[in-house]
């Protein structure tokens, strides 16, 4: 269960009391089916909002951008986004959460409680399938989130920095597991983030995009043998690597706006 | 369970029953005593004002005359009364409330056109509809009733309003990823979402409701048929407030009722699911 995804020419930019500001320059992005790509860049470079172009929550002002050939006219069940913060439903048991999104699809009730049951005990919950999200450690209602979104069997999954409130041992222990589960479901993954080792860990590929406007400066192929974890030699070379080319694009200056200006981020 | 069951003995050495006990305490009680000792010192405050104005009845009399007031039926006849209007005239008024803050707070247009006339709706004492509604639909029942109901919307369809403005959006771009729209949406995560809002106003609505009724028995006593507007015109024609005193003595505690089954119930519940309780040791 997976598509591919095409960027052609797509931008986005935001209009507020009459100024208008480009968020994403025209990106040209070809993402396989069952590709798992990182993309990596500092705040306001149009990461967020490349997602939000595949999930269906915003249009692009110019281009187009298809899901398995099939042009994005709004949000659907085929594509999940996952968010930084859990976005679980406050009132609802993580089973109910999960359930959610089944109920939604039309599910029927029996298969929907087993299909709630075996994804949260495939992201290790079962054991907390009867609480609230307010009872579940930061990495659980992660992981609760991750249940909730691949159950809906997802032919691509949007990942918005979603480890990056987590602690240190509770990312890495989902960067195992989300490997696994992506090998396990051939789903393509875009994966969003502004940690430059995480995505080398991640990627198949890692889409470096530089901010003001948003743009991809460089793509760098990840073929380090697979599961990877963030303190491996290679990890931390090509993760250095990635780096420098971020680190040079913000030293020529060419897109980076000055301090002080709107926009500006130091990294 | 006979005694020769031989793995018995050892299964009741395992498990002694000790942390489920010593774990109770730690659950919230409800403790009568805050409240009661609370009750006393205005009993108190009361004789002392009605010994020092003799007019006022004291809570002797009062109690006396309450006891009367069980006897000879009157009693049950005004609390259950007040409450089958009440109970009519609210679940009326929840209704057209959170149906219209619903609408309202899901469409910026309808907004900016109906927001203003609801606030100044709702800035305005009900009651003053009183005399209007009385010679239009004539002095009964049904004319305090619909002032009643129709008196409490403003408030609760303002709360609504507010508590569905409050969503946090990501709450429904999550509903929305997951595929729910429109009234489907609306009704499993903004509804649910802003629950605690709306609770806030059918709160407001319940005692505005209530201000209005008794505002239409002072008006007249023929208007809401729950018998408080009797002992209205009785204590007005004897100067005897001892069944005046009984009578507001049952309204203060068939409020205290409504809020500690109703409201307080419902906020306390919604507040432990979404942990809003402080699960530390204050519990």
């Amino acid at each position: 269960m997976s598509a591919a995804v095409r960027f052609d020419g797509a931008s986005q930019g935001f209009s507020r009391r009459g100024s208008h500001r480009s968020a994403l320059a025209e990106v040209t992005l070809d993402i396989g089916a069952g590709e798992f790509v990182s993309i990596v860049g500092p705040s306001g470079c149009g990461k967020s909002t490349l997602l939000d172009l595949v999930a269906g929550h915003a249009r692009p002002a110019t281009g187009s951008v298809t899901v398995g050939g099939q042009p994005v006219t709004g949000p659907g069940p085929d594509r999940m986004l996952v968010f930084q913060e859990h976005a679980l439903f406050p009132w609802l048991t993580v089973t109910q959460n999960v359930e959610f999104g089944l109920r939604a699809a039309r599910v029927a009730e029996g298969e929907r409680a087993a299909r709630a049951a075996e994804w949260i005990a495939r992201v290790g919950l079962a054991d907390a399938a009867h609480l609230h999200p307010h009872e579940l450690s930061g990495g659980m209602r992660q992981r609760a989130a991750l249940a909730r979104a691949f159950s809906l069997r997802p032919r691509v999954l949007l990942m918005d920095e979603p480890f990056s409130a987590l602690d240190a041992p509770s990312r890495d222990r989902l960067h195992v597991e989300l490997q696994d589960l992506w090998r396990e479901t051939g789903t393509t993954i875009i994966f969003v983030t502004h940690n430059v080792r995480e995505a080398v860990v991640l990627g198949d590929r890692v889409i470096v995009m530089s901010s003001g406007p948003g743009r991809v400066i460089a793509e760098v192929p990840v073929t380090i043998a697979r599961p990877r974890v963030v303190e491996s030699r290679r990890v931390v070379d090509l993760a250095q690597h990635v780096r420098g080319l971020l680190d040079e694009a913000d030293q020529m200056g060419i897109s980076a706006p000055r301090e002080g200006k709107d926009g500006y981020v130091s990294i | 369970m006979s005694a020769s069951d031989a793995p018995a003995p050892p299964r009741e050495a395992s498990t002694p029953p000790a942390p489920s006990v010593a774990s109770r305490p730690l659950r919230p009680r409800f403790s009568a005593l805050p409240a009661t000792v609370t009750g006393l010192i205005l009993a108190t405050a009361w004789w002392l004002a009605s010994v020092l104005a003799p007019a006022l009845p004291g809570p002797g009399a009062t109690g006396h005359a309450l006891w009367d007031m069980g006897l000879d039926g009157t009693l049950v006849s005004i609390v259950w009364r007040t409450a089958a209007f009440m109970g009519i005239c609210f679940a009326v008024a929840a209704l057209l409330g959170v149906t219209g803050g619903l609408v309202i707070g899901m469409s910026r247009g309808l907004d900016r056109g109906l927001s203003p006339y609801l606030a100044a709706l709702q800035g305005m004492p009900t009651s003053m509809w009183i005399p209007v509604a009385a010679i239009v639909l004539g002095t009964d029942v049904w004319s305090l009733g619909a002032v009643v109901a129709l008196g409490a919307v403003p408030a609760i369809g303002l709360s609504t309003r507010t508590a569905v403005r409050n969503v946090p959006p990501l709450l429904v771009r999550a509903g929305r990823t997951l595929g729910e729209s429109g009234w489907s949406l609306t009704r499993r995560v903004v509804l649910p979402a802003a629950l605690p809002g709306i609770v806030s106003g059918l709160e407001l609505g319940w005692s505005i409701a209530f201000r209005c009724l008794v505002a239409g028995e002072i008006f007249s006593g023929a208007l809401s048929g729950t018998g408080i507007g009797e002992v209205i015109g009785r204590a007005r024609a004897t100067g005897d407030l001892t069944e005046m005193m009984a009578t507001v003595v049952i309204v203060l505690l068939f409020s205290v009722t409504v809020d500690r089954a109703v409201f307080a119930r419902a906020q306390s519940r919604l507040r432990v699911n979404r942990g809003l309780v402080d699960g530390g040791l204050s519990r």
